[in-house]
């Protein structure tokens, strides 16, 4: 009882305390949702009928096949085709060139030939566009063998899947999750920067004059800051969802196992920074590193598959790789708790938190805090 | 009844001797004082009586109770004001008060702490914004926060203004009214005096000397120091000057301009033989005084050093 009455009012003054400094809501709640909107806004369209490329489709030699095939190219809705007609093969090749079209298609020279040539512009191989078109042709020329063979009936529905081509609406959701466990994995790794203020300032120390139960105000803070990254989850997910269309499927012990575990772990990482660093300073040197380390090896804002090879391996072994991968299943694939990607996933986080916490335990315990003044 | 007492005490940091050997007991209702310089190892002392650090070698006691076996009982009968004031600075006063008070088992009420500290105007601004002085009243008030039998202050008065440093002069002596045992340090000589009731004069992590203030003054009573000015200047001062150097009574003496300094063991006799001397010479005295001993003078007396505050 007595306890429950320390730990109310400490909880109380954890909360006046996050409460006023505005630092914390700035980067805990302000920053994040910023970020997000920039990148939602640059990568794709607040509506899915946005996404669209441009093509030019070479046509020289009409013939049965070909004509067949533009046919149905030109009822995809978001392809635009350029000048609305085919265009010669010199043509074509100078609109890529020059970026006036995004590709170019070469449809069959004849009613035998099999070939469809795909050009794009050497700059822009690697890009979204250029890999999202090449998919959708690739399924259409599938779909289209299928039905020159005459064996599928379900030409239709397969193409009614490429049509509505849902890639803007899956990176919105995938930026979705990214940015909220980058929001509580930077509250995690920034936040104990308040520890080494309060021993700078030798808060600590007078609390241990005291017969205060520091358990108690050390779980105090914890759950303040879980609560903090609740705010965190509900704000992102509400912007994301309803400001620009992205879409959750939650399951909800998932959803709740991986939070739970996840800011544990990245806040024993942030304590582990704590137990080393003399100054705020220093402190934010450490947590700035490894943050801007996790963000962009992690697969925050685009998957880890799209970076250059050699660099996955690290990617492979970051916590947050995989904080943002069971928050990506419980959120958006509604993966239950049961299966065992998902814990292969938390226990490899887990495992990050737990040695953090036990080394920066021991750096703490070694150097005793009442040693700094 | 004595409630503390610490044996021998001694604390090095690296090379540094901070504490070499410090023991000293304190009794009931007494305000005990520790002086001295900057370094000296106040802090430290009290930092290992407050069990905050544990002494190289030594024994400290709160009566039957002890830091190894009674932890917990000890930190509730104690409060402690440290040097360097800590407290949440985004709460106000009156938060930090109530959440200090929690952490006892007994609280005094914050509005009664907030009227002895004399905060209750500023209860509702956050602590960042209080200036220096508040900020240490309310350091006091949270080391009295739990009504501790044993209340620790290290400088309590340390850059406060006149005013400010008379406010907590009549809370410590509130405190000893209330039978509370007080054990503060302080540079200042006058504060020690008026204030307590045994002081230690501490140098170099060393005691000097401990004692009441009145019996360490009386030690020094051998000597004092008599200052004349005259009207008549400089030669007149010099010739009562070689006069009273074949005083036996007169140890020493200084002449500056028209003014004569002069130590004796026996003033008294000093001046009225002093004073037949300049009556005869037709000498008129502008100015007399004997300067009352103060713990400045113990401390020099004692370490030989200069005192500086
Ligand atoms: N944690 C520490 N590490 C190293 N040296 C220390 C430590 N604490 C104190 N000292 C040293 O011990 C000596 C005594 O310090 P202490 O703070 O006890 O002096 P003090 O009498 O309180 O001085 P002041 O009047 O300036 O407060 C000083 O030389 C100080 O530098
Ligand atoms: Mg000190």
């Amino acid at each position: 009882m007595k306890h429950f009455k320390q730990f109310k009012q400490m909880f109380a003054a954890q909360l006046k305390l996050t409460f006023r400094e505005k630092q914390a809501w700035f980067w805990g709640i302000f920053f994040p949702v910023i970020l997000m909107s920039i990148f939602m806004v640059i990568f794709s369209g607040s509506s899915d009928n946005e996404f669209s490329a441009k093509v030019a489709i070479v046509n020289e030699n009409p013939n049965p096949t070909s004509e067949m095939l533009l046919q149905q190219l030109t009822s995809i809705p978001v392809l635009e085709i350029e000048s609305g007609d085919t265009v010669s093969r010199e043509k074509a090749d100078e609109l890529v060139k020059d970026q006036e079209v995004h590709a170019a298609i070469v449809l069959p020279e004849s009613a035998d030939d099999t070939s469809i040539f795909f050009i794009v512009n050497k700059e822009n191989e690697q890009g979204v566009t250029t890999q999202a078109l090449s998919g959708m042709l690739n399924n259409f020329v599938q779909q289209a063998n299928l039905y020159a063979v005459g064996a599928v009936p379900t030409y239709e529905l397969h193409f009614e899947s490429i049509t509505s081509s849902s890639n803007q609406l899956s990176y919105t959701d995938f930026l979705l999750t990214g940015m909220i466990a980058l929001a509580i994995a930077q509250g995690g790794m920034f936040g104990m920067v308040d520890l080494v203020e309060m021993r700078r300032k030798g808060l600590i120390k007078r609390l241990r004059m005291t017969p205060a139960n520091m358990n108690i105000f050390g779980l105090s803070d914890m759950i303040m800051r879980l609560l903090f990254s609740v705010i965190q989850i509900i704000l992102l997910t509400i912007i994301g969802v309803f400001l620009f269309g992205a879409n959750v499927y939650i399951n909800f012990p998932s959803l709740l196992v991986v939070f739970l575990l996840g800011a544990l772990s990245f806040n024993a990482l942030g304590y582990f920074f704590s137990s080393f660093s003399k100054t705020s300073e220093a402190y934010m040197g450490v947590a700035n590193i490894a943050s801007f380390l996790m963000m962009f090896l992690s697969g925050i804002f685009f998957p880890i598959e799209t970076m250059p090879e050699w660099i996955q391996p690290l990617s492979n072994i970051l916590p947050l790789t995989y904080f943002v991968e069971g928050l990506r299943e419980s959120m958006v694939y509604s993966t239950s708790i049961f299966s065992t990607g998902i814990w292969i996933a938390i226990g490899i986080m887990l495992l990050w938190g737990a040695v953090a916490f036990i080394i920066g335990s021991w750096l703490y315990k070694r150097k005793s805090i009442v040693a700094t003044r | 009844m004595t409630v503390l007492d610490v044996k021998n005490l001694k604390k090095s940091f690296g090379t540094i001797h901070a504490v070499q050997d410090i023991s000293f007991s304190v009794k009931a209702g007494e305000v005990f004082t520790i002086i001295g310089p900057n370094g000296a190892g106040k802090t430290t002392t009290l930092e290992m009586i407050e069990g905050l650090v544990p002494p190289d070698v030594g024994e400290i006691r709160f009566g039957e109770f002890n830091w190894d076996k009674h932890a917990k009982t000890i930190k509730q009968k104690i409060g402690v004001q440290p040097q360097s004031s800590a407290m949440f600075d985004l709460l106000t006063p009156e938060e930090n008060l109530n959440l200090f008070a929690t952490f006892y088992d007994k609280a005094r009420p914050t509005e009664e702490i907030l009227k002895l500290i004399n905060l209750t105007d500023h209860r509702n601004n956050h602590v960042k914004k209080l200036s220096g002085g508040q900020r240490q009243r309310l350091a006091i008030g949270l080391a009295m926060i739990s009504d501790p039998e044993i209340i620790f202050l290290d400088e309590p008065t340390t850059g406060l203004d006149p005013q400010a440093r008379r406010n907590i002069w009549d809370i410590i002596l509130q405190l000893k009214k209330l039978g509370k045992t007080t054990i503060l340090t302080t540079h200042y000589m006058e504060e020690a005096e008026k204030l307590s009731d045994r002081v230690c004069i501490v140098d170099q992590g060393r005691i000097v000397t401990l004692d009441t203030p009145s019996a360490l003054i009386e030690k020094l009573t051998e000597e004092r120091e008599v200052r004349l000015s005259f009207i008549n200047g400089a030669e007149a001062a010099e010739e009562a000057n070689l006069y009273s150097n074949n005083l036996s009574s007169v140890t020493r003496t200084e002449r500056e301009e028209a003014s004569l300094i002069l130590w004796s063991t026996d003033p008294e006799n000093t001046l009225y033989n002093l004073f037949g001397y300049t009556k005869e010479k037709n000498y008129q005295v502008e100015q007399v005084s004997i300067r009352e001993m103060s713990l400045e003078d113990v401390f020099i007396a004692f370490t030989g050093k200069e005192w500086r505050d």
